[in-house]
C-alpha cells in the first residue's frame, strides 16, 4: 500500500462524506421526498416556488443575515481593541489573553444555558439592574422578540470575540518593532502609527478574522437552541435551524433540502465576496 | 500602543529631563488605568464560566439568593447527582465523547497529513481543483450535509452508531480544516529534503511517515487540538446521527438532560454543566502553548 493509496483513501472518504451529501441534498430539493418514506417524486422548482410564499423561511433569512452582519462587526472591532489592550509583556497580561479565549472551548450548548439563565426574569442581569436602580422592573431579555434577538447577538459577538481577540494578537505579535521605531523618530504620533502602521499590517488577519467570524455565525445551530430554542414564537430562529426543524420535525425532506440549498449559495457568495473585498482592501491599505 | 510610546521616549535624543519625568508619571497612571480596564473586560469574558464553577458547588437555596457569590458552604451534592443520573447520562456520555474524539482525531491526522503530502507534490492542474474542491468544506454548514449523510450512512448500515459518526466526521469538513493546515506548513518544507530520500531509495509511504510527519509536528498539533475541541462540543451531528436511543456523547446528554427538566434544578444543571468543560478546559490551558503557535500560523498566512 503506497502514499497514494492512504490520500485516495481521504478522497473517497471525502467524496462520500461531503461531496456526495451536498449532491443529495440538490436532488432531492427538487423531489416531495421525506424521512418515513423515502419513495419520492420529482417536482422540479416547486420547494424554491414554495419558498417565496414561506414567511417563516425569510424571517429566518432576515434573523440569521442580521446576526451574521452585527455580530461579526462587533467581535472584530471588540477584538482588535482587545488585542490592543491586552498586547503588553508580563505575567499578569499572559494570563488574561489565556481567560479571553474560554468561551470558545466550552461547548455553545453551555455557553447558551448560562446566558439564559443569567438573563432570565430573576437572573443575575435583572437582579443587578434592579439592585442597582438602572430599571425598576426586570427586562424580559428572552421573552419580547426584539430583546431577545438583542440578547442572542450579544451572546453571539461575546463567544466569537474570544476568537478574533487571539487571531489579532497573534498579529499584532508579527509586527516588526522597527516599524514602530522608525516611525517615531521620523515624528508620527501614536495615532498615525496606528493608522498607518497597525491597522495595516493586521489587514491580513482583519480578512481571515472576518470570513471565519462571518461562516461561523451563519450555520451556528447550537448556542441559540440552547439560549432560546429559536423563540419567543421563532423571533431567533436561525436558517440552520429553520431546515433541521423543516427536515426532521415536519418529516418535510425535500423542502428542507432546497431551503439547505438557499443556505449553501448564501453562504458561498457571502464567504467569497467578503473574502474578494478584503483582500483587494489589503492591498489598497 | 503606550508599549510603543515609551520605547519611542526612551529612543528620541535630545529630550529635556524635566519632561522626561513628568511623562513618567502620566505613564504610570495610564499603565494603571489599562490594567484596570483589562481585567474589567476580560471578567465580562469569564463570568458565565465563572458561575458555571461557583454554582457547581451550592445548594439551590444558595443558587437563588446569591447566585454570583463564592460557595460559602461549598457541596459537592450537584457533582453527585449529576453522576446519579438515570441511565448515568453523564459517565456514558464523558465516555462516548472520548471515544468519538480520540478515533476522530487519531484517524485524521494519518489521513490529512498523507494526503496533503501526496497533493503538495502534484504538479498538475488537478492539484488547484481538489484544494479548492477541499477548501469548500470550510465553509459548507453541517446542516446541508447532516441529512443526505443519515441517508447515506442507513445504505451502508451504519446510521446510530459511533463508527458511523467517526466516518461521517473523518469524511467531512473536519478533513478539509486538517489539509488547510497541512499544506500550509508542506510549501515551506524544501523539495531537496524529498528528493534527497527519494535517491536514497525511500517510498514515498515511508518518506512522509520518517520525515514529512516530524517536520510537520507543530501542524500536528494545532489540527489535533482544535479537532478534538470542535468535535468534543459538536452537537448537531452527534444528535442527529447517533439518535436519543444508543446513549448520546456528553454535550448532547447535557443538553437532553437539561431541556428536558420541568422544574429547572439549577445546582444539577450547573453541576452537569461543570464536569462536562472539565477535560476541554484542562485541555486548552495544557496545550496553550500549542494553541497560540497554532493561531500564529493561520493568522499570518
Amino acid at each position: 500500500m503506497g502514499l497514494s493509496a492512504v490520500a485516495g483513501l481521504a478522497l473517497v472518504l471525502y467524496a462520500v462524506f461531503l461531496v456526495l451529501p451536498v449532491l443529495l441534498s440538490l436532488e432531492t430539493s427538487f423531489t416531495n421526498q421525506n424521512i418515513l418514506f423515502p419513495g419520492s417524486k420529482f417536482v422540479g422548482l416547486a420547494n424554491y416556488a414554495r419558498l417565496l410564499h414561506d414567511s417563516s423561511f425569510f424571517s429566518s433569512i432576515e434573523f440569521t443575515l442580521g446576526l451574521a452582519a452585527g455580530a461579526t462587526i462587533a467581535a472584530n472591532v471588540i477584538g482588535l481593541c482587545l488585542a490592543l489592550l491586552l498586547n503588553r509583556t508580563g505575567l499578569s497580561y499572559r494570563i488574561l489573553r489565556t481567560l479571553a479565549f474560554l468561551p470558545q472551548v466550552i461547548s455553545g450548548i453551555i455557553v447558551g444555558f448560562v446566558w439564559s439563565w443569567m438573563l432570565s426574569p430573576t437572573g443575575l442581569v435583572n437582579s443587578l439592574l434592579t439592585g442597582t436602580g438602572l430599571v425598576s422592573q426586570p427586562v424580559n431579555w428572552l421573552g419580547e422578540p426584539r430583546l431577545a434577538t438583542l440578547s442572542v447577538g450579544v451572546v453571539v459577538s461575546w463567544v466569537l470575540s474570544g476568537f478574533t481577540t487571539v487571531v489579532y494578537l497573534a498579529a499584532l505579535q508579527n509586527i516588526p518593532r522597527e516599524l514602530y521605531e522608525a516611525s517615531s523618530i521620523d515624528g508620527a504620533s501614536s495615532r498615525q502609527q496606528f493608522r498607518l502602521i497597525t491597522f495595516r499590517m493586521v489587514a491580513p488577519a482583519t480578512t481571515i478574522s472576518v470570513v471565519i467570524s462571518l461562516i461561523t455565525v451563519l450555520k451556528l445551530y447550537d448556542i441559540i437552541t440552547a439560549m432560546t430554542n429559536g423563540g419567543p414564537g421563532f423571533a431567533t430562529r436561525s436558517v440552520a435551524m429553520y431546515i433541521i426543524s423543516v427536515g426532521f420535525s415536519d418529516d418535510a425532506y425535500g423542502y428542507a433540502s432546497s431551503i439547505a440549498m438557499v443556505l449553501l449559495v448564501l453562504t458561498g457568495v457571502l464567504a467569497l465576496s467578503v473574502t474578494a473585498v478584503l483582500r483587494r482592501r489589503e492591498v489598497s491599505l | 500602543m503606550i508599549a510603543q510610546e515609551r520605547t519611542a521616549a526612551a529612543w528620541a535624543p535630545g529630550t529635556p529631563a524635566p519632561r522626561r519625568s513628568a511623562g513618567r508619571v502620566a505613564r504610570q497612571v495610564r499603565a494603571q488605568a489599562r490594567a484596570i480596564l483589562a481585567v474589567l473586560v476580560i471578567l465580562a469574558f469569564v463570568i458565565p464560566i465563572y458561575l458555571t464553577v461557583v454554582n457547581a458547588f451550592k445548594t439551590n437555596p444558595a443558587i437563588n439568593s446569591s447566585p454570583g457569590s463564592v460557595p460559602l458552604h461549598p457541596t459537592l451534592g450537584n457533582l453527585s447527582a449529576a453522576l446519579r443520573q438515570p441511565g448515568d447520562v453523564l459517565q456514558v456520555g464523558l465516555r462516548n465523547s472520548v471515544i468519538v474524539v480520540a478515533c476522530s482525531v487519531a484517524l485524521l491526522i494519518p489521513l490529512g497529513s498523507a494526503f496533503s503530502f501526496w497533493i503538495t507534490r502534484k504538479r498538475t492542474r488537478p492539484r488547484a481543483v481538489i484544494i479548492a474542491v477541499l477548501a469548500a468544506g470550510l465553509m459548507i454548514p453541517p446542516q446541508i450535509t447532516v441529512l443526505p449523510v443519515i441517508r447515506i450512512l442507513v445504505h451502508l448500515g451504519l446510521d446510530h452508531s459511533y463508527p458511523g459518526l467517526i466516518l461521517s466526521n473523518i469524511g467531512g469538513g473536519y478533513l478539509s480544516f486538517a489539509v488547510f493546515v497541512y499544506v500550509g506548513f508542506l510549501r515551506a518544507i524544501p523539495a531537496e529534503v524529498v528528493e534527497a530520500a527519494r535517491i536514497d531509495g525511500a517510498s514515498s509511504l515511508r518518506i512522509w511517515w520518517t520525515i514529512i510527519m516530524p517536520l510537520v509536528r507543530p501542524a500536528t498539533a494545532t489540527v489535533g487540538i482544535f479537532l478534538s475541541l470542535w468535535i468534543w462540543n459538536d452537537f448537531l451531528n452527534p444528535l442527529l446521527i447517533i439518535g436519543p436511543i444508543s446513549g448520546q456523547t456528553v454535550t448532547v446528554g447535557l443538553y437532553d438532560s437539561v431541556s428536558s427538566q420541568v422544574q429547572p434544578d439549577y445546582g444539577l444543571q450547573f453541576g452537569f454543566m461543570f464536569l462536562a468543560a472539565l477535560i476541554p478546559v484542562a485541555g486548552y490551558l495544557l496545550a496553550q502553548k500549542q494553541f497560540r503557535a497554532g493561531l500564529t500560523v493561520g493568522a499570518s498566512r
